[in-house]
């Protein structure tokens, strides 16, 4: 069995993500938290004065808030793959809604459709209200490319 | 020229916590365009799997270079909130190279700045990905004016 696969194993078994989330160095670099109620898996970025790129607001960096949204997507499809892999990125479009202030950051993956080898993502990040999104975006992800990480 | 807009990006760069954290540098500055690097650094390095997931990462050098290439498309500093940004990805970058970011904006209207980018690696005609990005102007008046001054710097206010 991969590292990969007992992570994931291990995450489910005991809910917590960190050790799946440690995987990839940018998002420790980051900061990004996983948490688990029942089928939903909510992402937080907490606040950070190392993800700020926007002084004046001051405002999170625009490319932190898209990273952050990407590695949602990306830990959402490894944790709810039935062979855990990390899925290849094809193409990312973010739309900016509303400022990322300095205080802490959410985000949800939905994954539209799931093919043999496409998986189509939305996802959405969000501060003070879910009904208010600082940014929502898109993207898909390459599943056949497991051998590579293995 | 190219003097002042390669200081005004470095001021910019240099002011943004996220992009020392990261050691971006801009090496590159021109009326048209903009270029950034991502040096390889240890924190961007995982000890348990032979792979970027760099994808992450190669998303923030973007938004940053697409940013960075609205400065010399404008006469005057303005602080442009991104609307939005897709980066299409050609192929996986590898570990062991610094990451370059090749930005220009490639229009400019009253209230919207176009720009598009290219980033690779060894070899500048086989990138890893492109992308586009919109920013949205501010309006005069609308930029802190403690923050002009910083970008701007010092020489360049005489």
């Amino acid at each position: 069995m991969d590292l990969l696969q007992q992570r994931v194993n291990q995450a489910h078994a005991s809910g917590d993500y960190q050790p799946v989330i440690d995987l990839i160095p940018y998002a420790g670099v980051l900061g990004v938290k996983c948490e688990r109620f029942g089928e939903e898996m909510i992402f937080r970025l907490p606040r950070n004065l190392d993800n700020i790129g926007n002084p004046t607001i001051p405002a999170i960096h625009g490319g932190v808030i898209a990273s952050f949204m990407e590695l949602t997507a990306a830990f959402q499809l490894t944790l709810q793959l039935e062979h855990p892999a990390l899925a290849k990125i094809i193409d990312f479009s973010v739309d900016y809604m509303r400022a990322g202030l300095d205080r802490d950051t959410f985000a949800m993956c939905t994954v539209e459709r799931q093919g043999r080898r496409v998986a189509n993502c939305s996802i959405i990040a969000w501060q003070e209200r879910k009904s208010q999104p600082i940014a929502s975006a898109r993207g898909h992800f390459l599943l056949d490319s497991f051998s590579s990480l293995t | 020229m190219s003097e002042k807009i390669l200081g005004k990006c470095r001021r910019f760069l240099g002011s943004l916590a996220h992009m020392r954290k990261l050691q971006m540098q801009v090496i590159k500055a021109d009326e048209k365009s903009v270029t950034v690097v991502l040096p390889v650094q240890d924190q961007l390095l995982s000890s348990e799997l032979d792979t970027y997931m760099h994808g992450g990462v190669l998303t923030t050098l973007v938004d940053t270079a697409t940013s960075l290439s609205t400065i010399p498309a404008l006469k005057e500093y303005e602080l442009c909130p991104t609307l939005d940004l897709r980066i299409d990805h050609m192929s996986a970058p590898v570990t062991s190279q610094p990451m370059y970011a090749h930005a220009e904006c490639y229009r400019v209207t009253r209230n919207v700045l176009f720009t598009r980018a290219t980033v690779y690696q060894e070899n500048p005609s086989k990138p890893v990905a492109y992308a586009i990005s919109t920013f949205m102007r501010p309006g005069a008046g609308n930029t802190d004016l403690a923050f002009k001054a910083l970008v701007d710097g010092v020489e360049d206010t005489v």
